[in-house]
Parts: structure tokens; sequence; C-alpha cells
């Protein structure tokens, strides 16, 4: 049988070979992620993260992105107000959401207040991206003023939008769009299921018609 | 001199004393790994105690990180070495096989963890009742992604990472005319609305000129995220498209149009796209009766892959993951009242290193047993005979 070897050249020769793969290794693993990566996918039928990417507060135990820093929203004069129906209740939002109502109605449902500062990207692309996200095509300018449903409030005028997208699970969405004097422009949405959607619209729509600023 | 100055560090590296020293270094580690989660959250501690090989330490009066202890890629390093001098010295003989199978299990346990520290790859995929996803988005790293929305069909999605969008210099897009100029970038920042008389903001262009970005330290604890926010210059055939703010805090679309062709941009979680996708079909969350003590979290999805021609339904529920493609799918978490499912996605090409390393562990103790067994036996047998 033969010895283990023995020689010092050949003792070392494991180590150090092991050292130098192992230091590759790390170099090679330095330079991976830095690159820009291309991908074709196809469009997204429906946006896993409404709002805004970190998306968490509605995870009750997400991975990452819990915690969002206070938002960047107007307060005193600039700031929208409403009444709620009863049943409903309103929390302080996270991000840029700046609240998020609780409905009675049972089944997947979220209604929200997002606030952004300026045109937001245009009204345009804001409708189109909530019907991205239930599966809906985009609209032109045509279309977009088709499907507007105009509100007078307290605030101004609130342009409320209904979609209900097609196929066995159906979603729907219904938001209203208005801009402030103060250069704002708020979001106030529901979407879910098209079931629990059309229960809640009638109180969502008192609360639309409510809003006055503060 | 060189030689017997080797022969003495080499004899050093394969002693017992060492051997024992690491093991109390690496006791310690695991202690100060467990206390750093605290602030660190999980993710950051391990790298930073158990995936690096030194500790480092920042202290208000020095300007640089300071080593403070070794860490465990260190402490791993100097074992394999170790273990790997021991079993050297062990005799190459049949008597000694099972010690030799031991030994060979416990490299390939350390080299297992190497690997894994070095090339697993965590993910997850948050997916909605009725939704289907065919990517993996990180917990922590970001990508400024510049997307060419013009197909009606497609989306050609160009994903810049935040570590290259750190270095600072300008990014051409391979495959398009836009270059992207870094003006600043902000690892973790606050926003807020500008007010009137403060500083006016970097953006010439879409949400960011209305909103004031101040950087803020890091965070890496597991419930919290970096808003990573950068204003960035895009130009294409010589024209500027003005500088934009990407923030993770911003849900606003924003896009601007370079000879017909329209690029959406925003900050986001870095995503990995998949050739297959997953659609969530179920999630149940099961309670032990009159409580609310969890019994059971389970996500039937149904798994579409055209380049195999498949189509499965697959139930991933905790303890029985989904193995596919080389990545392993985990129940993790849910949300939204029972309606999102989040699965833990590992990409570890090393995954198999831990059970064969079981595998030869076991038979060695078995045969070693077998070999004192037999020598037992014979030397009883040789005093009665005797």
């Amino acid at each position: 049988m033969p010895n283990p070897p023995t020689s010092p050249r050949s003792k070392y020769a494991l180590p150090v070979s092991l050292l130098a793969v192992a230091g590759v290794a790390v170099l090679s693993l330095g330079c991976r992620a830095d690159q820009v990566a291309h991908y074709r996918v196809p469009k997204e039928a429906a946006a896993s993260h409404p709002d805004h990417p970190g998306h968490a507060e509605e995870s009750m135990a997400a991975p990452a992105g819990a915690d969002l820093p206070a938002p960047p929203v107007p307060t005193g004069q600039g700031a929208l107000k409403w009444s709620l129906p009863k049943g409903w209740s309103a929390q302080g939002g996270s991000g840029m959401r700046y609240a998020t109502f609780q409905s009675p109605v049972a089944g997947k449902l979220e209604a929200t207040v997002v606030v952004l500062p300026g045109p937001a990207g245009g009204e345009l692309a804001n409708v189109n991206r909530w019907r991205n996200q239930i599966g809906l095509p985009p609209l032109d300018e045509a279309g977009l003023a088709k499907a507007r449903t105009v509100l007078k409030t307290k605030a101004g005028a609130l342009n409320v939008y209904d979609f209900t997208s097609d196929g066995q699970a159906r979603s729907r969405t219904v938001a209203g769009y208005i801009a402030t004097a103060d250069g704002n422009t708020w979001f106030l949405k529901m979407t879910g299921d098209a079931d629990p959607v059309a229960k809640a619209r009638p109180d969502f729509m008192r609360i639309l018609e409510s809003i006055h600023l503060d | 001199m060189i030689k017997p100055l080797a022969l003495r560090t080499w004899s050093f590296l394969k002693s017992f004393q060492l051997t024992i020293v690491l093991l109390a270094l690496l006791m310690a580690l695991v202690v100060l790994c467990t206390l750093a989660q605290v602030e660190m959250g999980t993710q950051g501690a391990v790298n930073a105690y158990m995936r690096s090989f030194l500790v480092w330490k920042h202290f208000a009066s020095v300007p640089f990180g300071v080593p403070v202890f070794p860490g465990g890629a260190l402490v791993g390093l100097l074992l394999t070495i170790n273990l790997i001098g021991k079993t050297l010295d062990i005799k190459l003989s049949w008597g000694r096989s099972g010690m030799w199978l031991v030994h060979a299990g416990l490299v390939i346990l350390f080299a297992g963890e190497f690997v894994a520290g070095m090339m697993q790859v965590d993910t997850q995929m948050s997916i909605e009742v009725g939704q289907t996803v065919n990517y993996v988005q990180a917990y922590k790293n970001m990508e400024l992604a510049v997307i060419d929305v013009t197909d009606p069909k497609w989306d050609e999605v160009y994903s810049v990472p935040d570590t290259l969008l750190a270095k600072g210099d300008p990014i051409a897009i391979p495959g398009t005319p836009i270059t992207v100029k870094v003006k600043k970038y902000f690892p973790n920042a606050e926003l807020t609305t500008l007010v009137p008389g403060a500083e006016p903001s970097l953006a010439t262009a879409g949400v960011g000129t209305g909103v004031s970005v101040v950087g803020i330290p890091v965070v890496s604890a597991d419930n919290e995220m970096n808003q990573t926010s950068a204003f960035v210059e895009f130009t294409a055939g010589g024209r500027s498209y003005g500088t934009w703010l990407a923030s993770v805090a911003l849900g606003a679309p924003q896009s601007f149009t370079h000879e017909g062709r329209t690029y959406a941009i925003s900050m986001r979680l870095r995503r990995q796209y998949l050739p297959y996708a997953f659609t969530l079909k179920q999630f149940r969350h099961d309670v032990y009766p009159g409580t609310q003590i969890a019994k059971n979290f389970s996500s039937l999805v149904q798994v579409v892959n055209p380049s195999r021609q498949e189509s499965r339904e697959v139930l991933i529920y905790m303890n029985q993951p989904l193995r596919y493609e080389g990545k392993t799918f985990y129940q993790a978490s849910f949300g939204k009242n029972d309606t999102l499912s989040i699965l833990s996605v590992v990409e570890n090409p090393g995954w198999l290193l831990p059970y064969v390393s079981c595998v030869l562990v076991s038979i060695g103790l078995l045969v070693h047993f077998a070999i004192v067994l037999r020598r037992s036996l014979k030397r009883r047998q040789d005093q009665k005979e005797g």
C-alpha cells in the first residue's frame, strides 16, 4: 500500500492551490454584478407592486421593503381631507402613500391615497399604468377623455376612472385624480377583485365626493 | 533557511492547537454574528461576520475601517487547510479508510460553505393570487431600469445595477443610443417636497423637479429598505433629455422619447427575469383550530415553461420547496390578507455538497466502526486462543 505523499513540495501544493482558487473566485465574483443586463420580456399583465416597488406595507411579514421613511407629503392648507362612510377607517401611509383606507367589505380590495409633487408623469401615463396593472391595454388621449367622469368637489374637479379587466378572474380599479393648487397631484384609488370593488364602490364614491382642502 | 520556516509554518497550520483556537474563534463568531443581527439584519450580519475574511469596524475617530476580528471566511479557510493537513497525515491504508472518508466529507462540507458564500444568490418572488410572475427580485440590491416600452407586446428591459451607478461614470446602454450620466447617487435617501426658497432640485425633468433629496445612512436590517435614489441625465444622439430623479420612493411613471422609441425609467429592486413563469392559483394559510398559530402555509403554482413545453401545477409548502432550473423556491412569507405569497428563491450551485458530505461522513463512521469492531473481536479471539 503506498504511503501518503511526504515531500514538502507536494504537501504545499494542495493548500497553495486552494488559496489560489479561493483568490481567483473572490476576484471573479467581485466583477460579476457590474454590468448592464438586457432582457426582452412580454409586457406585464399586472404589476406586482402597484404604487411603488417597495410596496411592503401591505405585507404582514415581507422580508424586505417595510417601514419606508415618512413620505414627502403636503401638510396644512395643501392637504386633502375627506369624510369616511360608516365602517371605513383610514391609516397614515408610508413611502409615497399618504393614507390607506380599510373597508368593511370582505375580499381582495385595497384603497389608497398617494400624493406626488408636480404632474407626476401626467394623467394619461398614470391612467395607463392603472390599466396595465389589471391587464388592460393603454388608452390614447381620446380614449382617456371618453373614460373620464368629472366629479365636482370642494377641492376642485376630480377626474374619476372605473376600469374592469376581462377574463376569468376579473379585477377592477376605481380611481380619482386631482391636481391641487400647490402643484401636487393626488391619486385616490381602489383596486382589487371585481366583486368586492363593486360592493365597496358606492362608499368609495362618497369618499371621493367628500374631499376638500384642509 | 526558507525550507525549515516553510516546514514549521506547515506544522503550525496542521496542528491541533490551531484547530482548537479556530474552533473557539468560530464559536465566538457565531455569538457575535447572532448579536449583530439585531442591528444589521440577518444578511448584513452574515456578510459582515461569516462571509468576510476580516470583521471591519468603523470608529468615529478613524476615517477608515479597522479590522477587529478574523472573519468566518478566514477561519473557515484555515480550518480547511488544517483539516487537509491532518488528513494527509493519516496513513493511506484500508485500516484507515473510514478516517479518510470522514475527513474527506468534512473538507467537502467546508468547500460547500465556500461555494455558498461566494456563489449563492438569494432572491424572492412575490405573487398575488391570479398573478403571473416571470422574475425574481433581490432583497436589497437595486437597479435603474431603462425600459423601451415602444413595442406593444414586448418590453426591452435594460438593468443598470446600483453598484455601477455608485461608481459615477457615464454608462452607455448597449443596444441603444442612450448614455446615462450619474449626477448624484444616494444609496439611501429621504425625499421631501421641495419648499419655496429651498435649494433647487438637480432634476430638470420629471417628478424630481419638485422633490428635495437628502442622503441618509444605509440600512441593512431585514425590515428596512434603502430608498436608493439617483439624479441621472439621459443623452442620446448628442442630445440631452434632461436630468431625472429615479428613486425607489417614487411610483410615478417617468419616460422620454428618442427617435420614436419611448424609454420608461425607474429605480427598483434588482430583477432577474426567468425563461419560465409562475402563476399563483391558490394560497393557503391554515391555523390550528381556535388559535391564530400557523399550521401550514402553501402556494399552489402553475409553472409554465415554453422552452420545455411544460405546464404543470406544483404545491410549494413549508419544508417542501420546489427545485427548478437550478433555483430552489421556498414558501417564506405572505401578506395582503392571505392573497400575496412570498417565495424565497435560492440559487446555490453547491447545494448538493452538504448532502454528499453527510453521506461520506456517515459511511466513513460506519466503515471505521466496522474496522475497529473487527479488530477488537480478532483481539479477543487471539486472547482466547492464546
